[in-house]
């Protein structure tokens, strides 16, 4: 418990930019769209002129794009980004941080196991997407009361907001196995920002059954409007990877050597 | 009783570092010292008593219990301090120090306050803001501030002021007649000659000798010089146990070794100005394992 206390304390300033970050850009992208309803056509003519990869990439769905769910996909896709980022971040921090700053022989020397450290650091970096996310899907459902022309269903504007937590708790898991197995981690920042874009790279230009490649594909906006629901096959997927690489991570972390730097 | 046993302990990693068939048994009571230069694989054997490393093969017991599968256990009764302290910059050392007493099951409050008197350190910095040698007091009050029944050393002394390191070996001394058993490793000999019982000497990952200190120092040479009025007869010393024998002018030196009354005698009967007898230090007997196993 004091561990995961000492890391919350540890998260807060990052908690509190990156959730008032993805409220910033939520709150600015939903307060376009009324004057966007308005010019709905031009904006259709405009959009259609893309390649369809980008605008898959985008979130945007020409069919329902001027419904308020369907507007909605669009900073959505980019506040899944930064949700990425963020929880990529504090996995792969998690481990490393304590090797990087060299109070990993503090940490270890003190009469606890190192799976109740790791649970510990995982239920703290858990906890901080969850308060982020928390915070962001008030801001966002607030804004699209505010801003709607049409009434929509909340339920499924919930289930949209979802998606992004689900992204960040496959990414945390990706930067735990990382921070585990990679001895040293310069920099959080690099490994984080490389992989996250790696994978909305690969996610862009991947189709059929090669979307399982990129986390970024498993939950499609549009089939999510169009069904009411998630796609099983990658919500079971997405369940695999995390416990996988979260299980892997406590395997490697107990047996590994800490080195003195 | 033994509180460390360390039994055939290996440790290999890359090719020239670690461990080999490390064996010898820490008393309860004690204050060993562990001794050998740089990367001779003390830190090895210590991070291996604390589990932050795992042994090839071989084991060690803590207290009686094996210090990997009992590692949590046992840490509730181990202090540690390492060579380098590094603790979360931006915490302040009052902070710190409680999260660190949070994982003890026991009231430490008064315990830092008292520590922290004795070491002069100011509860109320930021640890970020702390000299080296400041950090390192965080370092000895968070391993002392649950009284801990062994206290490791891991070359503790580098950064603190001959001062404060002086006030340090006395707080471990009183910790040591409370009743903690110390394995303090280091590579500077007059510490450990001041401070330990027995000691041990690590040498390329090995253990060259475990012996007293005493015993080390007493199966050794005594260093004689002395200034005589007219210079001597280069054979009048020239007698069984005595080596490196100089004679430069009035001074005379040599190493002797055996029953002391024999030279004392030759010495009675010479006119001398001056004499000096002594003991070799640590470091001339230190260097002597070094350069025979070489």
């Amino acid at each position: 418990m004091n561990i995961f206390l000492h890391e919350l304390k540890a998260y807060r300033k990052s908690l509190i930019i990156w959730s008032l970050s993805l409220l910033l850009i939520v709150v600015l992208f939903m307060s376009f769209y009324p004057s966007f309803a308005k010019d709905s056509e031009e904006f259709t003519k405009i959009m259609a002129g893309y390649p369809e990869a980008i605008r898959n990439a985008l979130g945007v769905n020409l069919g329902n794009f001027f419904t308020i769910l369907g507007f909605y996909c669009f900073p959505l896709s980019f506040i899944t980004l930064c949700g990425a980022i963020q929880a990529m971040n504090l996995g792969t921090g998690i481990v490393s941080k304590e090797v990087r700053e060299k109070t990993a022989d503090f940490l270890l020397t003190k009469p606890v196991t190192r799976t109740t450290v790791l649970t510990s650091k995982l239920l703290a970096a858990f906890s901080v997407l969850v308060i982020t996310t928390i915070v962001y899907i008030t801001a966002a459902s607030i804004m699209a009361f505010q801003v709607k022309t049409d009434d929509f269903s909340f339920k499924l504007f919930i289930m949209l907001s979802l998606t992004m937590f689900f992204v960040q708790l496959i990414f945390l898991a990706f930067g735990i196995i990382i921070s585990v197995v990679v001895p040293k981690i310069k920099s959080v920042l690099t490994v984080s920002l490389a992989t996250v874009f790696a994978f909305y790279f690969l996610g862009m230009f991947t189709e059929g059954a090669k979307r399982y490649f990129s986390p970024f594909n498993y939950f499609d906006t549009a089939f999510i409007i169009k069904n009411k629901s998630y796609e099983a096959s990658f919500l079971i997927a997405g369940a695999i990877i995390i416990i996988l690489a979260i299980a892997a991570s406590y395997f490697v972390y107990a047996k590994k050597d800490i080195h003195s730097v | 009783m033994n509180v460390i046993e360390i039994k055939n302990l290996t440790k290999t990693y890359g090719k020239a570092r670690g461990i080999t068939d490390i064996s010898f048994n820490v008393e309860e009571g004690e204050i060993f010292g562990f001794i050998g230069p740089n990367g001779a694989g003390k830190s090895t054997t210590i991070r291996t008593l604390l589990s932050l490393i795992y042994p090839t093969s071989g084991s060690a017991a803590i207290f009686g219990k094996d210090c990997i599968q009992f590692a949590p256990e046992i840490k509730k009764e181990i202090g540690y301090l390492p060579s380098e302290v590094f603790y979360y910059d931006n915490m302040k050392v009052k902070d710190l120090l409680n999260y660190s007493a949070s994982f003890y099951k026991k009231d430490c409050r008064k315990r830092i306050i008292e520590l922290a008197n004795i070491m002069d350190l100011d509860l109320n910095k930021k640890i970020d803001d702390l000299s080296l040698g400041n950090k390192k007091k965080v370092g000895i009050v968070q391993g002392l501030l649950h009284e801990p029944k062994l206290i490791i050393l891991d070359e503790p002394t580098s950064g603190l002021d001959p001062l404060i390191q002086q006030k340090f070996f006395e707080l471990l001394e009183e910790e040591n007649k409370k009743g903690a058993t110390i394995l303090f490793s280091s590579h500077i000999l007059s510490e450990v000659q001041r401070l330990c019982n027995r000691v041990a000497i690590i040498k390329e990952g090995k253990i060259v000798t475990v012996e007293k200190i005493s015993t080390l120092q007493e199966n050794n040479y005594k260093k004689f010089k002395m200034e005589t009025k007219s210079a001597l007869e280069a054979n009048y010393f020239q007698i069984s146990g005595v080596n490196n024998l100089e004679i430069r002018g009035n001074l005379t030196s040599f190493l002797f070794r055996g029953n002391i009354n024999t030279v004392m005698r030759k010495i009675a009967d010479i006119e001398i100005t001056n004499l000096w007898i002594e003991e070799p230090d640590l470091e001339e007997i230190f260097m002597h394992y070094y350069e025979k196993e070489a």
